[in-house]
């Protein structure tokens, strides 16, 4: 079945572009001016700390939210968020589902082959969160890169390319939900996993029995981009200009969300 | 004539033939006792194992605000993310169910239908959704063929035209309105795909029915709708029970897959407060406590059925 979805979600993404193309096209004259008509932002995005999460009141808060939110605003429009699967985030996108992914979407080649990205908005990286039981006596970073480590990550994550990229001869392992991915770790099946900063480092603190931080550096630094169909150069044009407007703000938040826990009380058990 | 008469016969005589279970009775001997005994070890034993393997600190205090928050604005209990997707399953099993039953009626007719052009475009229904992996179809389904009519039905616009008592009422069958497009979109995939498996139910119960009583019920000169409304279906119904009630129950757990679209049920909602919460294998347990406790409910109203139905004829 992970396969099935896996392979099924990179060819749909490939047959959409084709056979949706008319129904994508009439709504590519100007993503601006579609979503002022219709008075009403829709925004796809998927469930990820410290991004986007359900507080206890079931109410969505995160970075994304206060990014979705002020895009709204300056607008003058209604924000609709558009909870979607992690794994079909991107065709949902070219199928027409929402208007724009603001989801903590990392800009990577090969995704630009099949979204238009904006300026960055948004900057994070990557870090590694290692079992004390596995990993204790490896050297960082060269010891990792063995058939005997394995790594973890959730499934079509930037982190999964990295550890591919930095450490070809280890053995990775992917999930479909970031949680289970540090579990295995945490029950010492696997030596490391790799997710985008702040996750690794509250899990460290929080299971410091288990879990140690090989490294306090980022690993890669990754930047995230708003996702567009392809080819809206207006609406490309108009979001990356509400980007650079809000630089300062962008950065206000994404300090307050990915360098403190001030709102940890939102969420439980953070 | 003879034939027909002979035919007539041999299938009365198949047809009163179905003996009340035996009465069962509990009565425990040693071999049953050293059985409990035996398991229970095994069980506890694995428990013990898993333990040590499986080092995870269980929290349920942070999950359970998930099914019932106290409202921050009115300070009274108000159900919360787990509960609303378990009301929208519930919603897509109900609605699912009754669609899935009239797809299944029709498509189970056309496939015995005397016309070969009837016969072809139900086979074709079947053959193509029960020989497509369940994943794949919901994909196929949601990203294609629902591109095609749904924004020409731009429910969501006609709904919030409707005055609210209305919408009121609507929400109470179909859940949030402002979510209707989204739960419309899994419904008709959820019946289409089961449709299908119930159209070969219906099928397999009208040819369970002796044609004796097709013939005879067209001697008398009833209309075709007649035979299969009349005669056919409601024995029909009580063979196929057993199979159709599992079918049901397969329903309501497929409706899960639905979240792979982004339908707001059940699982979906679950994986939202994982995330969230961190608690992965609390809301894992939850969820299968869950969709045990309305798979199991669903068995036990067919079982009283079967009963009952087992007696009525």
């Amino acid at each position: 079945m992970n396969f099935n979805r896996r392979f099924f979600s990179l060819v749909l993404t490939f047959f959409c572009s084709f056979s949706l193309a008319p129904v994508v096209h009439a709504q590519q004259d100007n993503l601006i001016d579609t979503i002022k008509k219709r008075g009403k932002l829709q925004v796809g995005f998927a469930s990820f700390v410290p991004w986007a999460m359900r507080d206890k009141q079931g109410n969505w808060v995160g970075f994304e939210i206060d990014v979705s939110n002020k895009v709204a605003q300056d607008l003058g429009v209604r924000l609709e968020l558009i909870p979607t699967a992690w794994d079909a985030i991107i065709p949902s996108l070219i199928a027409g589902k929402f208007d724009v992914i603001i989801g903590g979407l990392t800009i990577t080649p090969q995704r630009q082959e099949q979204v238009d990205f904006t300026t960055p908005y948004s900057t994070s990286g990557q870090g590694v969160a290692a079992s004390k039981q596995l990993a204790a006596n490896l050297k960082w970073p060269e010891g990792y890169n063995s058939p005997n480590v394995t790594f973890t990550c959730r499934r079509g994550v930037a982190g999964c390319k990295t550890v591919e990229e930095k450490w070809p001869k280890a053995t990775l392992r992917q999930f479909d939900d970031d949680a289970i991915a540090f579990q295995e770790v945490i029950n010492g099946n696997a030596h490391a996993v790799i997710s985008s900063e702040p996750k690794p480092s509250f899990f460290v603190i929080r299971n410091s029995d288990k879990l140690f931080k090989p490294t306090n550096e980022n690993i890669v630094n990754t930047f995230e981009g708003f996702g567009l169909r392809k080819g809206n150069t207006a609406g490309l044009a108009g979001f990356n200009e509400w980007i650079n407007k809000n630089q300062a703000w962008l950065k206000q938040r994404h300090q307050y969300w990915f360098r403190t826990q001030d709102w940890a009380g939102l969420v439980p058990s953070i | 004539m003879q034939t027909v008469g002979r035919r007539l016969g041999v299938d009365d005589a198949v047809i009163p033939a179905r003996a009340a279970p035996p009465a069962t009775r509990l009565a425990w001997n040693r071999l049953d006792l050293l059985w409990v005994v035996v398991v229970a070890a095994l069980l506890g034993a694995g428990m013990l194992k898993s333990q040590g393997a499986f080092s995870y600190r269980w929290d349920w205090s942070s999950v359970w605000p998930y099914f019932v928050k106290t409202d921050v604005l009115t300070g009274q209990w108000a159900p919360n993310l787990l509960l609303q997707g378990l009301m929208t399953t519930l919603r897509l099993a109900l609605w699912g169910m009754l669609i899935a039953t009239l797809v299944g009626l029709v498509m189970g007719w056309m496939r015995n239908h005397a016309r070969l052009l009837l016969r072809m475009v139900a086979s074709a229904y079947v053959m193509t959704v029960r020989n497509i992996p369940p994943v794949v179809f919901v994909f196929i389904f949601v990203y294609f063929i629902s591109n095609q009519f749904m924004p020409f039905l731009a429910l969501d616009q006609r709904v919030s035209a409707l005055p609210v008592e209305v919408q009121l009422f609507l929400s109470f069958l179909f859940g949030p309105m402002e979510l209707i497009n989204n739960f419309f979109l899994g419904l008709v995939c959820l019946s289409v795909f089961s449709g299908a498996y119930v159209t070969e139910i219906v099928r397999a119960g009208s040819d369970s029915v002796p044609r004796g009583q097709t013939e005879a019920a067209r001697s008398l000169g009833m209309t075709n709708l007649d035979i299969m409304i009349r005669v056919v279906w409601p024995q029909a119904l009580r063979n196929v029970l057993p199979s159709l009630t599992g079918q049901f129950i397969q329903l309501i757990k497929d409706s899960s897959l639905v979240s792979l679209v982004s339908i707001q049920e059940l699982s979906f909602m679950a994986q939202d407060v994982q995330v969230s919460t961190q608690r992965v294998f609390e809301v894992f347990v939850l969820t299968a406590v869950i969709y045990f406790c309305i798979c199991f409910t669903l068995s036990q109203v067919f079982a009283y059925l079967e009963r009952r139905h087992g007696r009525a004829y």
